[in-house]
């Protein structure tokens, strides 16, 4: 690639913030970067931990060990991702992680034709067996699998999920960018499809509402509606959290609503 | 009488009347404690520490009421003609202050006095009249029953225009524990503060100017003044003046935090019919300022037969949303019909919004109130105003009818201390809940504005946590000073670094020489004095909370989060926010405190 994938640049921000926001709206826990010893990482957001390797090139496995200890005794699951996946929706995130019902420790995406570890659902009381694997040399997901409970979903079941098949129907979600061709033809794709609010005198420039554009950052969906993003302003995320963060990822189907930053009164 | 003792800004003294007879003592206020609490809401708090007897009964004749003003009044400090009035409430039972604004301000205070204080009671129907030459009572029993407007108007005919008048309104009369007293229009609104006054039997207060007061520094409070008023006009006021605070109401729908149906949602289908995006179009007429505001904050509609009516935000959602309401019409009517009568709009809605609750849930008999039905919301504003049939119970308010009404009906009673909430909903303002929780005056956006942390983006506003009570603190403490001084809170975007900017335009006004860290000190005073006025009416932790409802029934916002305040997550605000006081578990401060920050005075 020329650059480590995870400060790929995206839409004015970089690969790795976008798969940490995006997973950091998904679920209601922290969110863990598992990053290669004094591996140089882009700027993240200070709600972002960062852990690092115990070894380096030790695979999959040995990343997921180190996340999963970390969160161990904060969560009973996570979702693992991989940092070249930009097409991530939240919708996949959540439709992944709410398949891990009681009697699983591994929800394991089929798509393409291929298992998807990386974009995948674990309980953090595999942390002992994982470790084990790794001493063991035992380096691949597919040991793992072999000494779990593992539900697979295939396309099908995936798409099972309403929100899933309305925005990602073809499960781009799991698409990964292994060559230079790859992220140059993610990136050439268009933004994702939004949705735009304006209110109080935001809204009084004379702007049909709601507005529809594209855009795959608040930037750039502030830019789009002709929003200067200054400290008189803020966005509210699909009604949730209140954000100035320009880097702040968007996904196809999301609600911004702009709002003065001196509501109240 | 121009006061050479004071500092600039100030008379050095509190006119003390009994309206009893109309008599009237000086009480001198020291420079110290002119500088320890500043004027308004802290030298009222100061003022019923020493006046008030301990455990009074709000509407008793010793009961004192307060109108305090301030240094800054009188200047050329954009926003600075405000008064506050003080008293103990007869909705919570503990100390209430209320903020009013315009030619009251400035008419009052050159009448060489930094507050006037009422006592007693008049043997009939009265207005006290207070100028320099000292107190008289007149008869008012040809304005007894009159809106609060009408009073005002009529008085001021019969006493010519120099004089300006506050008065109340028929609620006021009937004591209703949430009567307003009202000064050209606009509202001391919470607390009930119109029934202290209707309980001593004065119709109004009627001031009139006849000395003059000078800063410290004239060209430096010319110059700040300049330099205030063209930031007024920024960005940071944009909503004010665009569309006032109506413009909350739709925003406030989209990211879940509009109360409605008596808290039981937080987005209300008929939000976009209230909107102030649109009906400032159908139904704006004029836009005006109180006295010495560039801002010009009051967004006048035309409701229907052209009624103008004043709207803000909490008008709209307490009679619109609250009770199921989106016909713009009757919310403007009803808003309308409260000016009149002189009730406080969040605590009527709020009280009627619980009482529908009660008739759907068959614990009141009362068929034809229900949710979104305007007639009724009228009809129950008519009854309350006169303490007629559904109307007298209403009247004292959630906390009490609920106590009468029994059963379950204090789980939904949207109040905290007796104070019935305000427009925003806790479960997904995480740290206005705490606000609300733990603010002096009861449930409360004024004197707490927690809500700007949670809409900054800073931390997560549907979980709660210990970062939310330092916000909390900030946002009370800088309410403390801006009351105080007084200004007004739509300024308090234009201040990047508020206590010493603050600083330096009170210290150009009186002569201090104030730092930022005094002023923060201030703050911490004002704010602790309060809350022992409160502990020696018998407040206690417990009155430091949430009812039941926000506790136990879940919202959930358009991402579909859950947003739960649980018992323990408030438990564990509440602590954090004790501790960032400095105060014990049991919220009271200790005898360091009192004696670092002065207050022992006021415990002895």
């Amino acid at each position: 690639m020329g650059t480590p994938k995870a400060a790929l640049e995206w839409h004015g921000s970089t690969l790795l913030r976008r798969i940490c926001g995006l997973v950091e709206r998904s679920v209601d826990g922290p969110v863990v970067v598992v990053r290669a010893a004094g591996q140089a990482l882009p700027e993240l957001p200070a709600s972002i931990e960062v852990v690092e390797d115990a070894r380096e090139g030790r695979g999959p496995l040995q990343g997921l060990a180190a996340g999963l200890a970390a969160l161990s005794g904060r969560a009973r699951a996570v979702y693992v991702s991989s940092t070249d996946v930009p097409l991530l929706h939240p919708a996949f995130v959540r439709r992944v992680v709410g398949a891990l019902t009681g009697e699983v420790d591994v929800v394991l995406p089929l798509a393409g034709g291929f298992p998807h570890p990386l974009s995948a659902a674990y309980r953090t009381s595999l942390l002992a067996l994982v470790e084990r694997l790794v001493a063991a040399d035992r380096l691949r997901p597919a040991f793992l699998f072999e000494e779990c409970r593992v539900t697979r979903l295939d396309e099908a079941a995936l798409l099972a999920d309403p929100a899933l098949a309305g925005f990602d129907p073809a499960l781009d979600s799991v698409l990964n960018l292994n060559e230079p061709g790859d992220y140059e033809a993610a990136r050439a794709r268009p933004s994702p499809e939004v949705t735009v609010q304006l209110f109080g005198p935001l809204r009084r420039a004379g702007k049909r509402l709601p507005l529809a554009l594209r855009a795959a950052t608040l930037a750039e969906a502030a830019e789009a509606a002709g929003i200067v993003l200054d400290e008189h302003v803020v966005a509210a995320l699909n009604g949730d959290q209140i954000t100035r963060d320009p880097d702040l990822p968007l996904a196809t189907g999301d609600t911004i609503a702009f709002l003065a930053a001196d509501a109240g009164g | 009488m121009e006061g050479t003792l004071a500092p600039g800004g100030y008379f050095g003294r509190a006119l003390v009347v009994d309206v009893a007879d109309g008599s009237a003592d000086v009480l001198p206020l020291p420079e110290d404690v002119l500088r320890a609490y500043i004027g308004g809401v802290g030298l009222g708090t100061w003022l019923m520490h020493h006046l008030a007897p301990p455990g009074v009964d709000p509407l008793a004749p010793e009961a004192p009421l307060a109108f305090v003003f301030s240094p800054l009044v009188g200047t050329p400090l954009t926003t600075s003609a405000k008064f506050a009035v003080v008293a103990k409430s007869p909705l919570t039972g503990m100390l209430n202050d209320a903020l009013a604004s315009s030619h009251f301000a400035i008419a009052g205070k050159l009448t060489g006095n930094d507050a006037i204080v009422v006592h007693g009671q008049c043997p009939r129907p009265s207005a006290l009249l207070v100028d320099s030459d000292g107190a008289r009572l007149e008869d008012a029993d040809d304005l007894w029953g009159l809106p609060a407007a009408e009073a005002e108007e009529r008085l001021r005919e019969r006493l010519g225009k120099g004089w300006r008048i506050a008065a109340i309104g028929p609620a006021g009369e009937q004591l209703v524990r949430y009567a307003t007293i009202s000064h050209d229009g606009r509202h001391a609104g919470r607390g009930g503060l119109g029934a202290v006054l209707g309980a001593k039997g004065l119709k109004a207060v009627a001031v009139r100017a006849g000395t003059k007061v000078a800063p410290a520094d004239p060209p430096a409070v010319l110059a700040a003044a300049r330099d205030l008023r063209a930031r007024s006009f920024g960005p940071a006021t944009a909503k004010y003046r665009e569309l006032g605070t109506l413009a909350n109401l739709l925003a406030f729908n989209a990211i879940g935090t509009l109360p409605t149906r008596n808290f039981q949602a937080a987005t209300f289908e008929g939000a976009p019919q209230l909107a102030a995006e649109d009906l400032a179009e159908l139904k704006g007429v004029a836009r005006n300022s109180c006295a010495s505001c560039s801002i010009g904050c009051e967004h006048i509609y035309a409701g229907a037969g052209g009624k103008k009516v004043r709207v803000e935000y909490e008008n709209v959602f307490a009679l619109g949303p609250l009770c199921g309401i989106s016909d713009p019409d009757a919310v403007l009517a009803a808003s309308g019909r409260c000016d009149e009568l002189g009730l406080d709009t969040i605590s009527a809605g709020g009280t009627i919004a619980w009482a529908m609750e009660c008739v759907e849930r068959g614990l009141i008999e009362a068929p034809w109130l229900r949710f979104g039905d305007a007639d009724a919301l009228l009809r129950a504003l008519e009854e309350i105003g006169a303490r007629e049939g559904l109307g007298d119970l209403l009247a004292e308010g959630s906390r009490r009818a609920a106590e009468l009404v029994g059963g379950d009906a204090g789980e939904f009673a949207a109040q905290v201390k007796g104070l019935e909430l305000p427009g925003y909903e806790p479960r997904t303002l995480q740290a206005m809940a705490l606000g609300l929780a733990v603010n002096t005056r009861g449930a409360d956006h004024n004197r707490s504005g927690a809500y700007e942390a949670d809409l900054s983006g800073a931390h997560d506003r549907l979980n709660g946590g210990a970062s939310h009570a330092l916000a909390a603190v900030v946002t009370e403490d800088r309410a403390a000073v801006m009351d105080s001084m007084i200004l007004c809170k739509f300024l308090r975007g234009i201040f990047e670094e508020p206590f010493p900017e603050w600083a330096r335009l009170l210290s150009s006004v009186t002569g201090w020489d104030l730092t930022g860290e005094e002023l923060a000190q201030t703050a911490r005073r004002i704010v602790l004095a309060k809350r022992l006025y409160n502990l020696r009416e018998g407040w206690s932790r417990a009155d430091d909370w949430l009812p039941e409802r926000f506790l136990s029934e879940p919202l959930e916002v358009a991402s579909g989060r859950a947003a739960a305040l649980t018992a323990e997550r408030l438990t564990t605000m509440i602590d954090s926010y004790y501790e960032a006081r400095d105060l014990d578990p049991e919220g009271v401060p200790d005898a360091a405190q009192l004696t670092d920050l002065r207050l022992d005075s006021l415990v002895t």
